[in-house]
């Protein structure tokens, strides 16, 4: 080994020490909390999670109740009734369709979003701040006035239901998948496609070995907010869709407003609940490998 | 080597015609502009860089040391001009279809690749197996002294250590010219030092090519035999280092290259007249206006003898109607020390000398402190003049 590496070494070596806090070092982390602070801290988180997860409770406790009447504080029969009704009323094809759709929306929005994104970060877009405001429109306008309006358009213009449902939901996951791309390229590093290039790759080579993968969390991520669109739409399906589709949240919605269904209503609810809480988990295990933009 | 004011043009010094090979790098007539509104970045510069050579351009931010840099790799579009790399046009390639590669100021190591697969990065985008890829990764890390560091992320290393291996990855591609853009600067001054360490041991072993972009004078001396000295996007000088340093083309060019002294006047038979008083300069002078200028490192104060009691006019006198400088041996001048500025080991003395402040250097193991009476002598070869600006 040579000096110069050994150099190198202690470099690295006293980088890691300075990591570490000595005494009479000024000031305390900030993340750091004590005494009343702390107390404060953890009871806070723990009310939280309790308010997050108290309602999925009755939820769980009415997908396995049979009977439970007012003055009882648990159900008095158990047993999978309310699973025999929800099958019933066709759960598993509107599980599908559910899931169908709501993967075609990600599966469209997440590439448009990233490329819109992408292109307004660059800020050599011409009129870049009205093609953001219009990207963005289809939040800020009331979406029934705008489901009706659209769905007038769309009949008359022969679409296919299921066609004119995912156009909208489409529309409707964009500014999504947008936003929350721009946040990911904002912290984004041009100068690894660069050097990529001035190594030799080729544009594709370098979008597929090194562009994708190190965006692929803030794709993730934007394709979970545009599943999500899909997933838990009831307008669009309902109006646009005119019973030609009928997803999880149609038959929660019909199941919910007739009497006495409330265990095939809370497994309809449970299993609307569990295939983002899956996804979820993958995309924040999704590591974060782009480091963001060096110094 | 006739030291005329007028014989500063960039390439009158050396013709670079005599030597055969033909060049690595040919800029002709390239221009960048960024937008309507803001001054060209690059105002028609001419470049001729030999193969095998070393090349620094400085100049002050903004000056378009890294354009130039940017449009030869092809990540920058010329507005006009050609660019030629070892006679081949390669103006409207792409970067990819260049044969360069470029090192730039942060690492940028692809973080979801191992430091080997970064160095072979190269070989896979140009097809190569894995397998071959990763046996020419390991050469090039052994090059630069990070052999053990291949099955590493490149987040576990240090700068310096990041920077080594954007290096190696860059000598992987095997380019025909190394481009390097400021890729030191971020590093700390020991660590800059094994850095042009092991830039001149990769140039034993391979011999590429090199540019690179500098604002540090000394990195650029100390890493290349030729300087470019860029302004506002002109080309002011492109010499040897000593030549940049003490025969600078212009008043700018000493200027940008941390010159202190700098006198206006008159030549007239060979002797420079200014608020100096008269100095005598060596070869064939052409009279004049013109602007004497010498490094301060090249000149040195010292306490003045009690026996040598002539004055500065005196002295002036003596030499008013002198032909050159040699033969009268080095210029003497008398003055009182004004300010002193201890820089590391050195320590430079601002001389009062008649009415002009003369930049000096202490002679090592002479502390001189403010209103010393002392003696700067000024060798004959640290002296110029330039163009009155």
């Amino acid at each position: 080994m040579t000096l110069s590496t050994s150099n190198v070494d202690v470099d690295h070596a006293q980088r890691i020490q300075h990591e570490r806090r000595m005494p009479g070092d000024a000031g305390r982390p900030l993340s750091q909390s004590r005494g009343v602070m702390r107390t404060a801290r953890i009871t806070s988180t723990a009310l939280m999670s309790l308010w997050f997860a108290l309602p999925f409770l009755p939820l769980v406790l009415w997908s396995f109740a049979n009977s439970w009447s007012a003055p009882d504080l648990l159900p008095m029969t158990l047993g999978a009734d309310g699973l025999t009704a929800a099958l019933a009323n066709g759960a598993v094809a509107a599980f599908g369709d559910s899931l169908l759709l709501s993967l075609i929306v990600a599966a469209i929005a997440t590439p448009v979003g990233a490329m819109a994104a992408r292109a307004l970060s660059r800020r050599t877009l011409p009129f870049g701040r009205l093609v953001s405001v219009l990207l963005f429109s289809p939040v800020l306008l009331p979406p029934f006035a705008a489901v009706l309006g659209i769905n007038v358009v769309l009949l008359r213009a022969w679409v296919p239901p299921e066609l004119g449902v995912i156009l909208v939901l489409v529309v409707v996951a964009i500014p999504y998948t947008t936003f929350s791309m721009r946040v990911a390229y904002a912290a984004y590093d041009d100068g690894f496609d660069e050097a990529a290039r001035t190594l030799g790759a080729t544009s594709r080579f370098a979008l597929w070995r090194i562009h994708l993968p190190l965006i692929a969390p803030a794709l993730a991520r934007s394709a979970f907010l545009a599943f999500l669109v899909g997933w838990s739409d009831y307008l669009v399906t309902l109006v646009v869709g005119g019973g030609q589709l009928i997803t999880l949240p149609l038959i929660i919605a019909s199941s919910a407003s007739g009497i006495g269904n409330e265990s095939s209503v809370a497994v309809l609810s449970l299993s609307a609940v569990i295939p983002p809480l899956i996804l979820l988990a993958f995309v924040s295990r999704a590591r974060n490998l782009n480091p963001g933009k060096q110094s | 080597m006739t030291p005329t004011p007028t014989a500063a043009a960039p390439t009158a010094a050396e013709p670079v015609a005599a030597e055969a090979a033909p060049s690595a790098i040919t800029l002709t007539g390239v221009t960048k502009t960024y937008s309507a509104a803001s001054p060209a970045a690059l105002q028609g510069v001419n470049l001729d860089i030999l193969p095998g050579t070393s090349t620094a351009i400085v100049g002050p931010s903004g000056s378009g040391k890294s354009t130039i840099l940017r449009i030869i790799a092809g990540l920058e579009d010329a507005n006009g001009g050609r660019v030629r790399l070892a006679g081949r046009d390669v103006t409207a390639l792409l970067p990819e279809e260049r044969g360069i590669a470029m090192v730039f100021q942060r690492p940028l190591l692809f973080p979801h690749l191992t430091v080997l697969d970064n160095v072979a990065f190269a070989d896979r985008a140009a097809g190569l197996s894995r397998a071959q890829a990763r046996d020419h990764a390991r050469e090039h890390l052994e090059l630069v002294h990070m052999a053990e560091f291949g099955g590493r992320s490149p987040h576990s290393l240090s700068g310096g250590q990041q920077q080594r291996v954007a290096v190696a990855r860059a000598l992987a591609a095997k380019p025909s010219v190394l481009l390097l853009d400021e890729p030191f600067s971020a590093l700390d001054p020991g660590l800059k030092d094994d850095m042009h360490a092991m830039i001149a041991e990769i140039r034993q072993a391979v011999n590429p090519t090199i540019l690179f972009v500098t604002h540090d004078r000394d990195e650029a001396s100390a890493m290349a035999e030729r300087i470019v000295v860029l302004e506002n996007g002109q080309l002011l000088q492109h010499d040897t280092v000593d030549h940049v340093f003490h025969r600078p083309a212009s008043l700018a060019v000493a200027r940008l290259l941390g010159g202190k002294n700098a006198f206006a006047g008159t030549i007239e038979n060979g002797v420079h007249h200014s608020a100096l008083g008269d100095v005598a300069l060596d070869g064939d002078v052409a009279s004049g206006p013109a602007t004497l200028v010498f490094r301060h490192e090249a000149v040195t104060s010292t306490l003045r003898q009690p026996t040598s009691g002539a004055d500065a006019d005196a002295l002036a006198t003596r030499h008013a109607d002198a032909a050159a400088c040699q033969r009268f041996g080095p210029r003497e001048l008398h003055g009182v020390v004004t300010s002193t500025v201890q820089r590391g080991p050195r320590r430079e003395i601002i001389v009062r000398v008649v009415d002009a402040d003369v930049h000096t250097e202490a002679a090592p193991g002479h502390p001189l402190s403010v209103g010393d009476l002392v003696t700067v002598s000024l060798p004959c070869e640290a002296l110029w003049a330039v163009p009155a600006s």
